[in-house]
């Protein structure tokens, strides 16, 4: 059995934080989630920069990519991922608390894997979230990767 | 044109082709010199001069003015330069010629004629009337002047003062209208000619370069209509121009004129308002007679006089009428500017909008709009009288007194509208305000059928004035009063003064629409910021209730549980609340894709997708077959889906429910309409239907955020329809809304 992959959530909000891990926590999964609370760390994280320089962890199984963030937006995110050799195949999910349609369009553009509106209702939201960990944890498989890891 | 009066088609041009100005003689009670600048050697005289000076016939040209008239020549040098060389002809002074032939006096007058002086001298017979003796007949008419209010009586006083001064039988006051016609508008007389007064004279009884030379040389006198012509003698070849002189011989056809006329002498000085030509005084004799230079001079003073009070006294009167319309038109403003229509602010003040101008009728005609007040011709004319006006006429302003003449289907309603005057408001949009007068029939007095007569003689066809001068009454139809100056001025100003509403409306609707382009995007800008930043405290309320339920959950109380399941169940619709703004937002916002689409497919869609909610109730549904319109098809379903699913709902409480989906064309517009037969509204409240989060019911008994009828509003009116309500209390509801019928109009 291969090394299970993180996921990686980047969300600044503490509480979203916690209702999103109470949600991927009931869908059993044994991937670690890894947190971290804004754009620019996130970039930091992908790139092993900074305080993620020295990580031993393997590249994510799926970016939960929460739409407003501090420093880095979450569209920029999106496209320096998307526009990287190497990263663009790590499937991206906006997380976003509305449908505003520009971004929707935006994100779609730039190549976003899926876009989830986060439900108002827990039990939508806890649905959604345990469906993206397990679509993009467990099921999806990914494409070879050229540096091969 | 002169449009109602009926010309007989002759050609009478042929004395407008006459070289009157170089005549090559002149009349035979003076002589005439012209002499060589600055040697003044004698280059043209006149036959007669030879015998008067006492000198042979070849002794007089070439030779120096010292030779043959040294009386004048001592002191010419100073004279000369004392002239205006434009300044036509005057009095140099009086000179004794004592020659072999006796003593004679003449009056002498110089005038230039291209390198040439011309001097002009007249036999002064008896006691010369001195400038001195003319003196109180002058002052007499400056005084009486003042006590004259009107034209008429001005025109009748400086009549009679000539006739005074001159001793002609008769004086008349002859005033040219814009066709150059001329009628005689004041008259002082004797027995020994008729009266001319109110008689109208053809144009071409005064040919183009007659007037011509009217203007430049202000008086004429022929003393004897049967003269022998004096030539003009000289070794140049050359024609002298002698269209500043005093002897000049005239037209032989003139000369005929005057013995058709039965006046054997006659004299006639231009009125000249602002240098044109405005009338004569024309004065005629039944016998010869000679009146001297010195008399001639006064009344040319008089005249001068005369002329200019008749200006000011036009000019008072017109701008005391100015004065007038200015007031009505600076109330008309005010009522233009009133209103968000300016056509409104005319339209509702009729009488200032027809009493600005002097109107029996007016109308205003405006894409498809047309209104019409007083005597005018019907609605019908009038708009194929704009389509004329837009197509002939496009100045900015029009006027005519004979409209019938110019545009024959006006014939219909000559009674009406002979006179028009339009301005024209606006170009894009045809808009047009149209004064009408009615016709005034005339009938005027011609003297004389106003045709000359061609009699051949001697083989030649030559030009023979009428010969007849009995009066030759003429009727005259179609035509109204002329619209005076002031009130094509005032129709112009108006005219301004409507185009700059317009073009200030304009600026306005651009600066609102910036305005509104603004706060559209601070909006967009808000409804964003809250649909994000008010849906997470929701989520998170819902949230942490749930995780409270599932892990607390066996230690809370029933009540407890209760409460928890309330609060979620509140976020829950907070949450959709702020959902539901932020899409009424966004449907203000999207673009339109407008299509045609089929609304009875898309009615049957709706009514498939509300299966779910009817479960097991008992509707009846009527659907009527609905045409095709063009609309953005995604909003207008969201419209219906909105409308059907009310009409699901709120006929909850029957045991059968009734819906009619049905539609109809009606001006332009396709109306479709929800009809039920559940619980109905209010009617007092039908305002608020329609807006934002407004409910009329209890959330207890019908659920919902009051959403759905904005958007429905907001997105019918987004593609320039209405929309509307009608029902009561248990009897049910309609609502409506409209769509432009694009289709129906193509």
């Amino acid at each position: 059995m291969p090394e299970l992959k993180p996921i990686l959530l980047v969300e600044d909000n503490p509480k979203d934080i916690e209702l999103t891990l109470a949600a991927l926590e009931q869908s059993q999964l044994a991937n670690e989630v890894v947190v971290v609370r804004d754009g620019a760390e996130a970039l930091d994280f992908l790139y092993r920069r900074g305080e993620h320089a020295s990580r031993n962890t393997s590249d994510p199984a799926v970016v939960l990519l929460d739409l407003k963030l501090p420093k880095v937006d979450g569209l920029e995110v999106l496209e320096k991922v998307k526009a990287d050799a190497i990263l663009r195949h790590t499937p991206v999910v906006m997380l976003t608390s509305s449908r505003e349609e520009s971004d929707v369009v935006r994100s779609y553009e730039l190549g976003v894997n899926a876009f989830v509106v986060k439900p108002v209702g827990f039990r939508e939201f806890f649905d959604a979230i345990q469906d993206l960990g397990v679509f993009w944890a467990i099921l999806n498989e990914p494409p070879p990767r050229n540096g091969g890891q | 044109m002169n449009a109602g009066t009926t010309m007989p088609d002759l050609d009478l041009t042929a004395c407008e082709q006459e070289l009157i100005h170089i005549p090559g003689s002149i009349q035979p009670h003076g002589f005439l010199l012209s002499i060589r600048l600055p040697d003044t050697a004698v280059i043209h005289a006149s036959a007669n001069a030879a015998s008067i000076l006492g000198l042979e016939p070849d002794a007089v040209l070439g030779r120096t003015l010292m030779e043959v008239l040294p009386e004048l020549a001592a002191d010419l040098d100073a004279d000369l330069r004392d002239m205006n060389p434009k300044g036509g002809s005057h009095y140099l002074r009086t000179v004794a010629l004592d020659r072999s032939t006796g003593r004679r006096s003449f009056d002498v007058a110089v005038h230039r004629s291209g390198g040439y002086a011309v001097l002009e001298l007249e036999e002064v017979n008896g006691a010369a009337a001195s400038l001195d003796a003319l003196n109180p007949n002058l002052r007499q008419f400056v005084e009486q002047l003042g006590g004259t209010s009107t034209t008429e009586s001005l025109c009748r006083l400086a009549a009679a003062d000539v006739r005074r001064l001159t001793g002609f039988d008769r004086v008349l006051v002859y005033r040219f209208d814009e066709n150059w016609n001329g009628t005689v508008i004041a008259e002082d007389r004797n027995e020994n000619l008729p009266s001319y007064l109110d008689l109208r004279f053809p144009a071409s009884d005064i040919p183009a370069q007659a007037r011509e030379l009217y203007r430049r040389n202000r008086l004429r006198i022929i003393p004897n209509a049967d003269y022998i012509p004096v030539p003009i003698q000289s070794h140049d070849p050359a024609p002298l121009d002698l269209s500043d002189s005093l002897l000049r011989s005239v037209s032989p056809v003139h000369l005929e004129y005057m013995r058709n006329m039965g006046t054997m002498a006659s004299m006639s000085i231009s009125i000249l308002r602002d240098g044109e030509l405005w009338g004569l005084i024309s004065c005629h004799s039944k016998e010869p007679r000679r009146v001297p230079l010195q008399v001639r001079n006064a009344c040319d003073f008089l005249t001068q006089i005369f002329s200019l009070q008749l200006e000011a006294r036009e000019n008072t009167a017109l701008a005391e009428k100015r004065i007038r319309l200015r007031s009505v038109q600076a109330r008309l403003l005010g009522y233009m500017a009133a209103e968000e229509f300016f056509i409104d602010g005319l339209v509702n003040h009729p009488a200032e909008l027809m009493h600005l101008v002097g109107a029996e009728g007016v109308a205003i005609v405006s894409g498809d709009f047309c209104w019409i007040l007083g005597q005018t011709p019907s609605e019908q004319h009038i708009r194929k009288l704009a389509a004329w006006l837009s197509q002939h006429h496009p100045e900015d302003l029009f006027a005519t007194d004979a409209l019938s003449a110019l545009y024959p289907d006006a014939r219909d309603y000559i009674d009406r509208a002979s006179g028009l005057l339009s301005i024209s408001i606006s170009k894009v949009r045809a808009s047009y305000v149209i004064w009408f007068r009615p016709e005034v029939v005339q009938t005027v007095k011609w003297g004389g059928d106003p045709s000359k007569s061609v009699r051949a003689e001697a083989g030649a066809p030559r030009l023979h004035p009428r010969r007849s001068f009995e009066i030759w009454k003429e009727t005259v139809l179609g035509r109204s009063l002329p619209w005076d100056v002031s009130e094509i001025e005032a129709a112009g100003e108006l005219r301004n003064a409507a185009v700059g509403i317009v073009l200030r409306r304009a600026e306005e609707l651009a600066a609102l629409s910036d305005e509104l382009r603004r706060s559209n995007k601070e909006l967009e800008a808000f409804s964003y910021s809250v649909s994000h930043d008010l849906r997470a405290p929701f989520r998170h309320i819902v949230g942490y209730s749930e995780l409270l339920k599932k892990h607390e959950g066996s230690t809370l109380s029933e009540r407890g549980l209760r409460y928890v399941d309330t609060i979620i169940e509140s976020a829950l619709t907070a949450g959709t609340l702020v959902d539901n703004l932020l899409s009424f937002s966004q449907m203000g916002r999207t673009t339109l894709k407008p299509r045609l689409f089929d609304a009875s497919q898309m009615v049957r869609e709706v009514k498939h997708s509300l299966a779910m909610e009817i479960g097991d109730r008992k509707v009846r549904w009527n659907i009527a077959d609905l045409p095709a319109a063009t609309a953005d098809p995604l909003l207008i379903r969201l419209v219906f889906e909105n409308l059907m699913s009310n009409a699901v709902k709120y006929t909850r409480p029957r045991d059968e429910a009734r819906i009619d989906v049905g539609s109809y064309r009606k001006n332009g517009e396709i109306v479709f309409f929800v009809r039920d037969n559940g619980v109905g509204f209010d009617m007092t409240y039908v305002d608020k239907l329609f807006g934002v989060f407004q409910r009329l019911h209890r959330m207890e008994d019908f659920e919902g955020t009051g959403i759905g009828l904005a958007n429905v509003r907001r997105i019918v009116e987004r593609h320039g329809g209405r929309t509307w309500a009608e029902g009561a209390i248990d009897k049910g509801a309609t609502f409506s809304f409209s769509l432009p019928d694009i289709e129906g109009a193509a």
